[in-house]
């Protein structure tokens, strides 16, 4: 009973090290590109990739925050209707003669505030689910965008504004650097800072992170509003690739994003997952949807495909639980 | 026809890295109730689990009647008359009683499979009747008591017709009354022939009830005996392998100024009229039957159920805490009842958590300082002398007793005045226990005040030096260290209504 020595240096386990579920990501993205690469030869191509990415990264700033809210045990089903909302409020505003760069703002403003009336929702009336909130506010998000355009497209953008969408800095495409910028962004918030730690900790055990000093609503409500303020950057991106909104952009963005986030590791009960996961995801379905398109392979196929992929994903850390579990009971 | 109901020989069981149960015998007498008794982890639950046919033993033999029986599963276990009733009441709450009791073996007509709700209601009924319960069968079972609840646990091990029941701690989270009302039930189902196993930390439970005592530990067979052959100091001694000299160390401490006072402290429908003051270096004690209002009380001082008359008073300034947080800087702990669902975060490693509530001190401006995070989490694991390897290791692979230690340090991390501690040992093995007595009566000495809420006498008289009695959401009596006995306590705690309204 003497007083012991507790170790509080890890030590580093190359199995368990590579037991990760990062790496099985990467094992499934190397056989996606060794595939896709057998299936057309103008696949590896430098260039041609990374303008591939201009093609799929726009929903992927949603990802960041969502991981977040998936982290909190939460889910956010309202971010499409966010993305569209503020992709219409700022084509009406500019198009009534406000300065591109104000509506640009506005149009941030309006994500944020959306993201910001799903968290307090959702914190003041405990006995609502995120999933009823955002329900909710997805179905109202989008009514509110259908009545200030009804069932036409705005746009006639200035020019300059499509170098979101389809500028390049120094060769690489301007919207990979500014994902990489928010990556890094987001990755060290969630890994590095209190506010991660906290994070995780309520995705956990949210009663024993009140009892603990967390302002747990706080950070909730914190988490949503940037799911909006993303949502709001997804929508400057998408708008700008496209030239010109309507009502119905970006529908069904907010299954597309939870598939990544899930595919990525992380976990709808809370409290899992990591932020390279995530991302390295957004790479594997996006350069999967490239690939198939470049062999003209319809677009119901790649959905097949993912939604395998998220089964498995799902499964296969339940399988590895069961194996454990057997080995124990034998 | 063997003299024994049940006997197990030479028992074995492993699980990977670990040997759970070690050549372990047993024997149970018919009509015996008898007490099985040890500290966390000495093998009790995987014992049990041995018994009901959960787990398979790798050796060793059981015996029903001196029939070698094995058991393949849970089921197997159950037709031959087994059941156990567990700490943890394992329940549907939003289910009736009746629903409840018969889960798993309902009454069904014959042929058109339709449910017999009428027969079972009328056989939950009387089955509760026998059991001396006056709750309607069709309660929803989770607007009971825990007490109500557990004796909705032994009918449902009645009406499987079970000739020897396991309870496995099942006067844990019980109150006196509630736990004599347990004894009484216990007692008649060993007069109508069943045989019993009582698993539980309190001594007073197994003098109470078990005729024998058999102790484990470390998941080695350590000895049986009569209950009344064997000193309470052998015992102990059997239990934990070395003397325990003073179960409650409790150290003289300086006293010092005031520290807290609370002022006609009321919530409505929780408490009321509630007013006391803690000194520095001052044990007080809050005891009380449970549901007397303790926790609401110290959970209104710490901010997390906000109270809405009177106030409270920390060194002389008055203090409105709107939630823990504040509560902490202010330097008001509080360590929850409930260290699973409300202490811990069970999938992490223990540094993670005993840093949690400080994790703002370890970091520079929200960026994480890992480094000094593990030294802290180190040096305080070390300090309340968790039984771990490293600071990695998770919270859910310790026992009860160095998960409570974990809480405890988790407490220290901040910088605190006032430390309230709800139910410390709570399920905690003796050598846990008197190791967070000691922690207490060290942070006493330290000129910390400590609020201590509890349930058990002995704990109660041996470790405070002032005694606050509640019941029915009032304080009814505050003693002195000298003038309380078990005696004065109860008749603060249980007085009836009318008398109460008397004074």
């Amino acid at each position: 009973m003497n007083a012991r020595n507790i170790v509080a240096k890890k030590e580093f386990n190359w199995k368990s090290f590579f037991l990760q579920w990062e790496w099985l990501l990467v094992c499934i993205f190397i056989l996606i590109n060794v595939i896709n690469t057998s299936l057309s030869p103008y696949y590896l191509d430098p260039k041609r990739l990374l303008d591939a990415t201009m093609t799929f990264l726009d929903k992927a700033f949603i990802v960041f925050p969502m991981v977040f809210i998936l982290i909190l045990g939460d889910i956010d089903i309202s971010v499409s209707s966010t993305v569209a909302l503020s992709a219409v409020v700022m084509a009406v505003s500019y198009n009534s003669g406000v300065p591109m760069e104000i509506a640009m703002v506005i149009c941030l403003l309006v994500g944020t505030i959306c993201g910001l009336i799903n968290g307090l929702l959702i914190v003041k009336f405990k006995e609502l689910s995120a999933v009823i909130v955002t329900l909710s506010t997805m179905i109202i998000y989008r009514g509110i965008a259908y009545i200030i355009l009804e069932d036409q497209a705005s746009g006639k953008f200035p020019a300059w504004y499509k170098f979101l969408g389809w500028g390049y800095v120094g060769g690489v495409p301007f919207i990979l650097i500014a994902f990489a910028i928010f990556a890094a962004i987001f990755g060290l918030l969630l890994h590095k800072t209190t506010f991660g730690r906290r994070a995780y900790a309520m995705g956990n055990n949210i009663t024993a992170s009140r009892f603990s000093g967390i302002q747990v609503d706080k950070i909730k409500v914190i988490i949503f509003t940037l799911a909006g303020t993303m949502s709001a950057v997804t929508a400057l991106f998408l708008t700008s690739r496209m030239g010109s909104t309507r009502p119905n952009v970006a529908s069904g963005y907010e299954l597309d994003v939870i598939a990544m986030a899930v595919l990525g590791g992380i976990s709808t009960s809370g409290g899992k997952g990591r932020m390279l996961g995530a991302i390295i995801s957004v790479f594997l379905i996006g350069l999967l949807r490239y690939g198939l398109g470049l062999k003209n392979i319809p677009a119901q196929v790649l959905l097949i495909i993912i939604g395998l992929l998220l089964i498995f994903a799902v499964m296969i850390p339940n399988l590895k639980f069961n194996i454990g579990k057997t080995r124990k009971a034998q | 026809m063997s003299q024994y109901v049940l006997e197990l020989k030479g028992i074995t069981k492993t699980f990977p890295g670990v040997k759970a149960l070690n050549n372990v015998h047993f024997q149970l007498g018919p009509g015996e109730i008898h007490a099985l008794m040890g500290e966390n982890g000495a093998g009790k639950s995987t014992f049990i689990k041995v018994i009901t046919g959960v787990h398979a033993p790798d050796e060793g033999e059981i015996f029903l009647n001196g029939q070698k029986v094995e058991f393949k599963n849970p089921k197997d276990a159950q037709k031959m008359g087994i059941a156990a009733i567990y700490q943890h009441v394992t329940c549907y709450p939003d289910l009736s009683v009746t629903e409840n009791i018969f889960m798993g073996h309902e009454k069904i007509q014959k042929g058109t499979k339709r449910i017999l709700w009428k027969e079972m209601h009328a056989e939950a009924k009387e089955l509760l009747d026998q059991l001396g319960a006056n709750f309607d069968p069709k309660t929803l079972m989770g607007a009971l008591s825990v007490a109500q609840q557990q004796i909705v646990e032994i009918a449902k091990a009645l009406s499987t017709n079970a000739k020897i029941i396991i309870m496995d701690e099942p006067t844990a989270a019980l109150t006196k009354r509630e736990s004599e009302e347990l004894y009484r039930i216990t007692e008649q189902l060993r007069d109508r022939g069943a045989s019993i196993i009582f698993i539980s930390h309190r001594f007073e439970d197994m003098y109470r009830l078990a005729s024998r005592v058999t102790v484990f530990r470390d998941a080695k067979y350590i000895g049986s005996w009569g209950v009344r052959e064997i000193s309470n100091e052998d015992l102990i001694v059997a239990m934990v392998g070395r003397e325990i000299t003073q179960l409650f160390p409790k150290k003289p401490a300086r006293v010092g100024e005031e520290l807290l006072r609370v002022d006609k402290l009321g919530k409505t429908g929780y408490f009321e009229d509630i007013s006391f003051s803690l000194r520095k270096g001052e044990i007080l004690g809050l005891t009380g039957l449970v549901g007397a209002g303790r926790t609401e009380v110290c959970q209104s001082i710490f901010g997390i159920l906000p109270h809405d008359k009177g106030s409270v008073y920390l060194e002389g300034k008055e203090i409105k805490v709107k939630g823990p947080l504040e509560a902490m800087e202010l330097g008001i702990g509080y360590l929850p009842e409930d260290r699973q669902k409300q202490g811990l975060v069970l999938e992490w490693g223990i540094g993670k958590n005993i840093t949690l509530p400080a994790i703002g001190k370890y970091s520079k401006k929200g960026w994480l300082n890992e480094k000094e995070e593990a030294e802290v989490a180190k040096s305080l694991s070390e300090k309340v002398n968790v039984k771990a390897n490293s600071i990695f290791d998770l919270a859910s692979s310790l026992s009860g007793g160095n998960q409570q230690k974990v809480v405890v340090a988790k407490l220290l991390t901040a910088d605190l005045k006032v430390i309230i501690l709800d139910e410390p040992t709570k399920g905690v093995d003796v050598g846990a226990k008197s190791a967070i007595h000691e922690i207490m009566s060290d942070l006493a000495c330290q000129g910390y005040g400590v609020i201590m809420v509890s349930s058990e006498m002995p704990e109660v008289l041996g470790m405070c030096d002032r005694i606050a009695v509640m019941r029915e959401g009032r304080i009814t009596a505050i003693l002195n260290r000298d003038e309380a006995t078990q005696e004065t306590i109860l008749e603060a705690a249980m007085a009836s209504k009318a008398e109460a309204a008397a004074v």
